[in-house]
Order: structure tokens, then sequence, then C-alpha cells
């Protein structure tokens, strides 16, 4: 396991054809990254505002001037 | 014979509970194949004698295309078992994978015309294989669209599905286009019925990739259907029992540090 190119600079220009090869991989990989961050922030956001319904209701059922307690 | 499992598999809830643990080890294993992979095409496989270095495009290209096939096949077969058996997990599996295979799809098309112009001289053709591949775009995006264009979830399901397993019809063509109609693609390097057609230090990594790609898939489908579950039940009781926990948690770890 040794690397192919001779140094870091050949690895990154690859004979001219660096700009294509690693232009795919950076675009590739930040597809790759929203697919795994976008759901993971809209569970967040879900989570988020399940919490904010629970304590609307609390704060429904304790609070005194509540009208549908009354009736 | 208990078909417990199956309805087990079939209740969001269990999913949900259960999936957190499978991310746990399926999340480190996915990044490392898949950085280990990159690293070993990329830096430590030897350049094509033909193409010369534009070739490492192929560590992206193909993991990417076979994946936007397999996921294909996932999506048309959740959606036939949400209309065969009324499973709801399995409608949103299927809602879960459409923009999944719609970025892998995308990611084969990119990629793939970045490698056309240094190896062909231009970036698109209208090629058998690339056009076929750009509808099943088109297909990923329509089962998309039809989860948004209805107000009951159940029709947009059942749309979805219906839209997905007509497009099947597309992916044997896909397979097929390069034999068919031999224009400019070049013809499946990976073959199950005969050894392939590169050397093994190339062909080693690539398969890395493609196993990398796969564990990669399952990560994201299961990240995407927690996300579609906990949207489709946040008005349930266990959802809400669940944030109870987790608030009591919270709670109980605050008056531990006081």
């Amino acid at each position: 396991m040794k690397m192919y190119f001779a140094s870091f600079q050949d690895l990154l220009t690859m004979d001219g054809h660096g700009i294509y090869v690693w232009s795919t991989v950076i675009v590739t990989l930040l597809i790759m990254i929203w697919l795994l961050v976008a759901p993971i922030l809209s569970r967040r956001a879900l989570l988020k505002e399940v919490a904010r319904d629970i304590l609307r209701e609390r704060a429904r059922q304790t609070s005194p001037t509540n009208t549908q307690g009354e009736s | 014979m208990s078909w417990q499992w199956f309805h087990r598999l079939g209740s969001p809830r269990w999913f949900y509970h259960n999936s957190a643990r499978w991310l746990a080890w399926l999340c480190p294993i996915a990044a490392a194949v898949v950085l280990g992979g990159l690293v070993w095409g990329l830096a430590i496989a030897p350049e094509d004698a033909k193409q010369g270095n534009s070739f490492r495009i192929i560590y992206l290209h193909v993991p990417a295309s076979f994946l936007a096939l397999a996921g294909y096949y996932i999506m048309a077969i959740a959606g036939a078992v949400g209309l065969i058996w009324k499973m709801k997990l399995s409608y949103m599996v299927m809602k879960s994978a459409a923009p999944i295979g719609a970025a892998l799809t995308f990611i084969a098309l990119f990629s793939g015309a970045i490698w056309g112009k240094p190896t062909w001289g231009t970036y698109w053709v209208w090629d058998a294989r690339i056009t076929s591949m750009l509808i099943l775009l088109f297909l990923y995006l329509g089962v998309m669209a039809l989860q948004y264009a209805y107000h009951s979830i159940d029709a947009a399901s059942k749309a979805g599905a219906i839209l997905g397993l007509v497009g099947t019809v597309n992916i044997p063509i896909i397979y097929k286009s390069v034999d068919w109609w031999f224009t400019l693609h070049q013809p499946a390097t990976i073959k199950f019925t005969s050894a392939p057609s590169m050397h093994p230090d190339m062909f080693q990594p690539l398969l890395v990739m493609i196993v990398g790609f796969y564990l990669f898939y399952a990560v994201a489908l299961i990240l995407h259907t927690r996300s579609e579950i906990l949207r489709r039940e946040r008005k349930t009781s266990w959802v809400r029992e669940l944030l109870n926990e987790k608030n009591q948690d919270v709670a109980d770890k605050k008056v531990g540090k006081s």
C-alpha cells in the first residue's frame, strides 16, 4: 500500500486530470453529506415541534384562565 | 408459523426504536469503508494505460450508478408491499428512497458528464445509457412530486407506488442499453457471468467503494425513514411518550448535576 503519485502535488494535478477528478469528488461528497444531514435536521425540527405542542397543552390544562375547563 | 416478525417490521414505532441501534454501528462502518475505498482508488490504485488519471472517476461513478438502480428496486418493492399489504412503514420507506435515489442518479450523471469531457471530448451525448439514466432521474423526481401533489397521504403513497412500479420497465433498458445500442458508453465493467475486465489493483478498490455505497445507502435510507416516521406519527401517543421519556432523562440529569 503505497501512494501511486510521487508527491502530494502530483496527486492534486493528476497530470491535468485533477480538475475533473477532484471536482467530481467534491460534488459527490457534498451531495452525500447533504443526504445524511437533511433528515437529521428535519427530525430535530419535528421533535422540537412535538415538544412545543406538549408544553402548550400542559399550559392550557393547568392555566386558571382555562375556558375549556370551566365549561 | 408465526407472522409476528412481519407485523413488527411493519410497525413504524418498532422500526424507530430499533433503527437507532442499527445506526450506531452502521454509520462508522459505512464511513470507514467509503473513505478507505476513496483513498485507495484516488491515491493508491495505478492509473489507466489509455485514460490516464481521469479513470479514477469510476470509483464514484460506478458505485453511484449501482445504487441509483438498486435504490429504484427498493423504492418500487416498498411501494408494491405498501399496495398489497397496506403497510404504512413500507410507504414511508418508498417516500424516503425517492430523494436518495434521485441524488445518486444525479451523481451518476454528473460524474459521467465530467468523465466524458477528457475521455470522449464532450460532457453530454444522447447515448442510450445516458438517456435512460436521465429518465430514471425523472422517475425519481416524479415519485417525489406525487408525494406532495395530494392532500391525502394515502392517495399520494398509492400514486407514488404505481408510478414506481410502472417505471421499473426502464431498469432492464438501462442495463441492456450498452449492448442493444452500442454507441459511446462503454459496456459493463463488472458482470456476474465473467471475470472483470479490469486489473485487480484497480478492481479491488472499486469493489470496496460499491460495498461502501451500499452501506451509505442503508444509513441514508434509515435516517430518512426515521424522520418520515416522526413526521407522519407526530400526533400519536408513542411519539409523545418518547418525548416525555427524553424530557424526563434531561430533567434527571439536571437534578443529578446540581
